[in-house]
């Protein structure tokens, strides 16, 4: 059995010692992580339905953790009515609700110790597979949140695994997030559909923690249910003053069965961007460089964390951001805000004219923070291009933060390669 | 349980939810957001489809992002949505809403446009009329085969809650 099937296999209620892939397995989730969304119709009936059932009480209202993280705050009275209901009705169940700038639920669930190894995370949204890279099982909602409420209770396919092994060391100016890209291109949209996604090989054992999570968060890009990294040495090392519950790290069996493996030279990957509208037309950034932008865009689950912000400030220190191009830089969390202040990354993206704005979703999903006008082009950090998501009628370009902050700086799509 | 619709062919692959319906109608009435469904592709589709019709579609459709863009399939009245696969989320959240969205490989070859199409959920049987043909589709589990029978979620929960306050 794989490390993920055996997470699923101890959470089934009851207990399971095995599972196959295929199965529905009811689980009980360790967490479940939910949105003040913006949307008070979608509020207004669910609790309609609970009243309707005869829910007074959530069973596992001690495990769901509401995250205002998406157009926080609100951008609009109707958003500021929607996000009202929501807050409202997770406070009457006494479900725990995070502020507006506390930042996004993939970072704030492990950087805070919420999620651990071997947990089963259900998340509302779509990126949940990024807690894989703790050991995590992080799958979303799909379905079965009025079943959550009222039983707390889930079901989960036991998925088959799809192991990528990124082998090699990367070129000066190539990220995770290049990775991340190149195997998005290699795989396609369904390259895991409706399966488990492993990351192994040498580049995996020494990158950082935040590129592993910028790693497993792509995975839903591939159809992936779930991430996984086998949590190593350096895992345990970044858990230890965040993740003080008792926790299990599962191993996969030596015999394990991958669906199939791919095998990808990551010291061959050039900066790479996924050009408009879909996440897997991944080109090297050399066949569009030049192509003119209204805006740059760093941040989201995806690349929004301190090394992200680390890397652009250093391509932009002593620079300045193109006079025709908006850089943006949405920090992923408070604690990625904090600790990029402390280091004296958001003064120099201050100084570089950068706009630096409270820690969310941003304008990842277009609803505030950035939208862009029909027309506009937008190199962007952020997890997906599809077309119309940061605005009607505009292109997005998807690459790494150094080289969005390296075309900021030119006023068109521009290799980051100089300045490394 | 059978039912039966003439079929509407969306064949790109990796139609995403947010092509099924746009963000922007997110907030409306599941009728007026089915008035937008798919419009992306086809301008056209949403006004000519009739209640029960069926979407035949390539692979992973409803990939993407958890967005409840189902709500517009069902606001149109589509009676199913049958694909060569499907993304996972939009198949549990289908069911959820008493959709039925199966994938069956080999639906695109197996089927033209305004084909009349019969689905059989009780043996995963999908009969083309027009042609007399028939294919296996891939089967749902149990649970959510009920679910879907009893018109979703809510109905399902009932139904269970009721089960086990009798035990």
């Amino acid at each position: 059995m794989h490390a993920l099937q055996k997470i699923v296999a101890a959470r089934a209620q009851p207990a399971r010692s095995n599972a196959v892939a295929g199965e529905f397995l009811e689980i009980e989730p360790d967490i479940f992580s939910v949105i003040v969304s913006f949307n008070a119709t979608e509020a207004r009936h669910l609790v309609a339905n609970l009243t309707d059932l005869g829910v007074k009480n959530l069973p596992i209202k001690h495990k769901i953790i509401a995250f205002s993280d998406h157009g926080s705050p609100a951008p609009s009275a109707s958003a500021a009515e929607g996000h009202k209901l929501w807050r409202d009705f997770y406070r009457a169940h006494g479900v725990e609700v995070i502020d507006g700038g506390a930042g996004i639920s993939h970072l704030v669930l492990v950087e805070r110790g919420i999620a651990g190894p071997g947990d089963i995370v259900i998340n509302q949204d779509s990126h949940a597979p990024t807690v894989g890279a703790i050991g995590a099982f992080g799958t979303s909602l799909g379905g079965g949140r009025m079943m959550l409420y009222a039983l707390g209770r889930y079901w989960i396919e036991v998925p088959k695994v799809v192991l990528i092994k990124l082998e090699g060391r990367l070129r000066p100016g190539v990220f995770g997030r290049d990775v991340a890209l190149h195997v998005n291109g290699v795989l396609g949209q369904q390259g895991a559909l409706g399966m488990g996604l492993e990351f192994a090989g040498s580049y995996v054992s020494e990158a950082s923690m935040d590129m592993r999570f910028t790693l497993c968060n792509m995975g839903t890009e591939m159809g992936a249910v779930s991430s996984y990294i086998q949590p190593d040495a350096r895992t345990l090392e970044w858990l230890k003053p965040r993740c003080k519950k008792p926790f299990t790290v599962f191993e996969t069996d030596a015999d394990f069965n991958y669906d199939s493996t791919h095998v990808i030279d990551v010291g061959a990957i050039e900066p790479q961007v996924a050009v408009p509208h879909n996440c897997d037309d991944v080109k090297p950034v050399s066949v569009v460089a030049g192509r003119r932008i209204d805006q740059a865009y760093l941040g989201s689950c995806a690349s929004g964390r301190l090394e992200d912000i680390a890397t652009a400030a250093a391509v932009i220190k002593g620079r300045k951001v193109h006079p025709d191009v908006r850089l943006i830089i949405t920090p992923g969390s408070r604690e990625v805000l904090m600790a990029a202040t402390k280091a004296g990354y958001i003064d120099t993206l201050h100084e570089a004219n950068a706009i630096v704005t409270n820690a969310n979703c941003g304008a990842c999903p277009g609803i505030h923070g950035g939208i862009l006008a029909p027309g506009e082009v937008a190199i962007s950090s952020s997890t997906r291009n599809n077309k119309g998501r940061m605005g009607k009628g505009a292109e997005i370009y998807l690459a790494s933060p150094a080289t969005v902050v390296a075309s900021a700086i030119a006023g068109c799509i521009a290799s980051p390669r100089e300045y490394f | 349980m059978k039912l039966s619709g003439n079929a509407w062919k969306f064949t790109q692959e990796d139609i995403s939810t947010d092509l099924i319906r746009g963000k922007a109608y997110s907030h409306l009435p599941a009728k007026e957001q089915g008035a937008h469904c798919l419009e992306e592709l086809d301008a056209g589709f949403a006004a000519k489809a009739q209640p029960g019709d069926f979407i035949v579609a390539g692979k992973n459709f409803g990939c993407g992002s958890s967005t409840a863009a189902h709500v517009a399939v069902i606001g149109l009245g589509i009676g199913a949505v049958i694909a060569e696969s499907l993304g996972k989320l939009f198949i549990t959240n289908a069911a959820s809403a008493g959709l039925w969205a199966i994938s069956c490989p080999g639906i695109i070859e197996f089927s033209n446009a305004g084909d009349k199409l019969e689905l059989d959920t009780a043996n995963w049987q999908l009969r083309n009329l027009t042609s007399g043909k028939t294919i296996k589709t891939n089967s749902l589990p149990e649970f959510l085969r009920e679910m879907i029978e009893l018109g979703g979620e809510k109905n399902y929960l009932r139904a269970r809650l009721a089960r086990e306050a009798s035990v």
